[in-house]
């Protein structure tokens, strides 16, 4: 089945065209990297299908269901499930919560009952190995800490697809290693669609189960396996 | 941001900053426009200009230095200087102009150009250190090794002039505006109209708007001529801030300038802020009729008798404006940020109510809440609460706007992919983030409702006012009484921001 699927999908930031036309199908549960080079697009093409960017024209698919039309936003960005982790060490997390008060807000906002809180908010720390660290804010976690806490956070609100916008970038080897198991062992157990950013392919490249290039908004070539 | 919150933001701040401004012109007919651009029309608006172009001046020249002096190098005590350097703006021209009145012998468009010149420097100080600490270090450190001090200078300086020339040119703006120093002046030495008291005049001898406004027109003329340039640097600014990997940048050495940079921040200081309360205190004590400690007791006991009441009721009202102006502040602050070119729009709009003279807003404001069925509201303090919301509402707005810039907008993006609705958001995401912001929008409004007297001069709750009685004191009272009434109203309007200062840990966002 299709989770996602593009139809010649653009977009303009400031009158320019920085994207497009893209067509585009990603499988339910396939893991896809999507590789170029800096300025091609792809932190762009993420933010059109999560819904943070309103396309110029083309029409954005979810599961069959249409997010977007044309400039027209359909399903808006809070309604996709989509989960995002950011480029950047641990970015976008928010600075005034700390990790448990993070996740509970956003169990909150899916509408979990408070009673079931604490239980899942404790299987999240669990799985991103922040036992002990669950009362520190952003400031107060490593690189490597923040991008796990980041991911616990994408995760929380049981998305139906992963966005990863770079996630190993400011981590040193080992700590890459390390996230990069993780969100394998959460995007197999949970059959999540997962669309890679990535500038080193070569170190992801095992996990993927196709690869597609960017080039000046376009697809330049598109690797099964 | 949700839409009904804008929408409602939006209702609001029509009410309460435009209506006054849109009814006034409404009521102009086109008999009243004779004689506006007439030749003594004009005369008065040149005067008003090269008083606004004298004041910005003063606060540039006085200004950019002392904020460089204080944010970014290692004068001694930088950081109280800085601190202090922020009371002059606090402060009631009034009480400022009072002052210095009375211990030198300059009167007339000097004194005036001064006295405001000094109220307004600290705009350009507190804006001009702010751009200083956001030049990134690496960009620095390369001046620094190419040409010394003398190179950061030269890099620096165009990096910094946006941000100087629009905070000069609201010093402008203000300077323009202002009744109560020229009219103090006037009434203690050869008279020196400007285009303000035109207004005031123009009203008070008729009683009708029509009038009034008419002869306001090319004053609110040149204040958007001010306020446009002022928006446009505003948005370059912004654009030349901030790169993702922002390095804060170190202290700069003065080496054998050290100590000669004190003496004239100091003397700065002195100037604007220092001696005027000193003197207050001075003429609370006695005076030349004998200062002593009993006699500034029994001064402050008198006027904390007498004023007791009004001090109170522009507590009242000042708090009441920042509680109002807060929360439309923040929905529309970030609407303008977050919404791309109409919020250029809507940045131009929001400066409506200061663009013209606050005489003119009062009476505006008249026009809108003196009629049957608001009568309850405009016969009560609420009418001053109201006018000083509607004033200061672009403060607010600007200082939220200003203050989102920084905000990196995937910590509201995550919020959303989350699933946190636009409310939501902006009660757990976006104002917690803002906090320094909210309380320093608050603070602002409030100073400024506190030292505001032309706005709500001509309405019935301005007679329960601090500044109300100040004004009358000053022409008719004694001067212990004035100078102890006055520096009650200092202390009141500086006590909010010391108490953040010492007892908060994140520093206070006020700048528009």
């Amino acid at each position: 089945m299709i989770a996602v699927l593009l139809e010649g999908l653009r977009v303009e930031l400031g009158g320019r065209p920085v994207l497009g036309p893209i067509d585009l199908a990603l499988e339910r549960g396939t893991w896809t990297l999507l590789v170029g080079p800096s300025g091609s697009g792809k932190t762009t093409l993420l933010r059109a299908i999560s819904g943070l960017c309103v396309p110029s024209a083309g029409r954005v698919l979810l599961d069959g269901q249409v997010a977007s039309d044309g400039a027209r936003i359909r399903i808006p960005a809070e309604r996709r499930q989509v989960g995002l982790v950011f480029q950047g060490g641990g970015a976008g997390l928010w600075p005034h919560m700390t990790a448990r008060a993070t996740l509970d807000f956003v169990l909150a906002c899916r509408g979990v009952p408070r009673s079931e809180r604490a239980h899942k908010i404790g299987e999240l720390i669990e799985m991103v190995e922040l036992r002990g660290l669950e009362e520190r804010r952003p400031g107060e976690l490593s690189g490597g800490e923040a991008q796990r806490l980041a991911l616990a956070r994408a995760l929380a609100h049981d998305p139906r697809m992963l966005l990863l916008d770079e996630p190993l970038g400011p981590l040193d080897a080992r700590l890459r290693g390390d996230l990069i198991e993780r969100i394998r062992d959460v995007h197999e157990r949970r059959g999540l669609t997962t669309l890679h950013v990535t500038h080193d392919p070569h170190e992801v490249e095992h996990l993927a189960d196709r690869s597609v290039r960017l080039e000046l908004g376009r697809i330049q070539a598109e690797v099964e396996g | 941001m949700s839409r009904p919150l804008v929408v409602a933001a939006l209702v609001a701040f029509a009410v309460l900053g435009l209506a006054p401004v849109l009814v006034m012109v409404a009521r102009v007919a086109p008999h009243d426009l004779a004689g506006v651009f007439g030749q003594r029309s004009m005369a008065l608006l040149g005067r008003t200009a090269l008083l606004g172009g004298g004041a910005a001046a003063v606060a540039l020249v006085v200004g950019l230095p002392y904020g460089f002096l204080v944010a970014r190098t290692d004068v001694p005590g930088a950081r109280t200087w800085r601190a202090l350097g922020v009371l002059p703006i606090l402060l009631p021209p009034l009480v400022i102009a009072m002052s210095w009145a009375g211990m030198t012998s300059l009167r007339g468009g000097l004194a005036t150009t001064a006295v405001l010149g000094l109220c307004t420097f600290p705009l350009v100080a507190l804006y001009a250190a702010r751009a200083f600490e956001r030049i990134d270090a690496r960009q620095e450190e390369a001046a620094l090794l190419a040409g010394g001090l003398r190179g950061v200078l030269r890099v620096e300086l165009p990096l910094v002039m946006p941000s100087a020339l629009f905070a000069a040119c609201f010093a402008f703006v203000l300077a323009i505006n202002d009744f109560a120093v020229p009219d103090y002046v006037s009434s203690i030495g050869p008279k020196w109209n400007v285009y303000a008291d035109e207004v005031f005049a123009s009203w008070r001898s008729s009683q009708s708007t029509g009038p009034a406004v008419a002869a306001a027109l090319p004053l609110v003329f040149l204040t958007a001529l001010a306020l446009w340039p002022a928006l446009e640097l505003r948005r370059r600014n912004h654009l030349a801030s901030f790169s993702s990997d922002f390095r804060r940048p170190g202290t700069l050495r003065l080496g054998a300038w050290r100590w000669p940079a004190l003496v004239l921040v100091l003397a700065v200081l002195c100037v604007a802020a220092i001696t005027p309360l000193g003197r207050l205190v001075f003429e609370a004590g006695g005076g030349t009729r004998g200062f002593s400690l009993a006699h500034m007791q029994a001064a402050f006991a008198r006027a904390l008798e007498l004023g007791r009441s009004n001090l109170q009721s522009s507590l009242l009202f000042a708090a009441g404006a920042a509680l109002i102006a807060v929360p439309i502040g923040l929905v529309l602050g970030h609407a303008l940020e977050r919404s791309g070119r109409a919020g250029r729009w809507l940045a131009a709009v929001a400066l409506v109510p200061i663009a013209v003279p606050a005489i003119l807003f009062g009476i505006g404001g008249i026009a809108v809440w003196n009629r049957p069925q608001t009568g309850v509201v405009y016969d009560s303090g609420w009418m001053a609460v109201l006018l000083f919301a509607g004033r200061f509402l672009p403060f607010a707005v600007l200082a939220f706007s200003a203050a989102v810039a920084m905000l990196d907008p995937r910590i509201e993006e995550s919020a959303r992919l989350a699933g946190a609705r636009p409310a939501r958001r902006l009660l757990w995401i976006v104002t917690p983030a803002l906090l320094p912001a909210v309380f320093g929008s608050a603070l602002l409004v409030f100073v400024l409702s506190m030292r505001e007297l032309d706005a709500t001069i001509l309405v019935p709750a301005a007679n329960s006012s601090v500044l109300f009685r100040l004004y009358n004191a000053v022409h008719f009272g004694r001067d212990d009484f004035v100078a102890a009434l006055a520096l009650l109203v200092v202390f009141f309007v500086v006590a909010p921001g010391l108490l953040w200062t010492f007892f908060a840990r994140r520093r206070l966002e006020v700048l528009p």
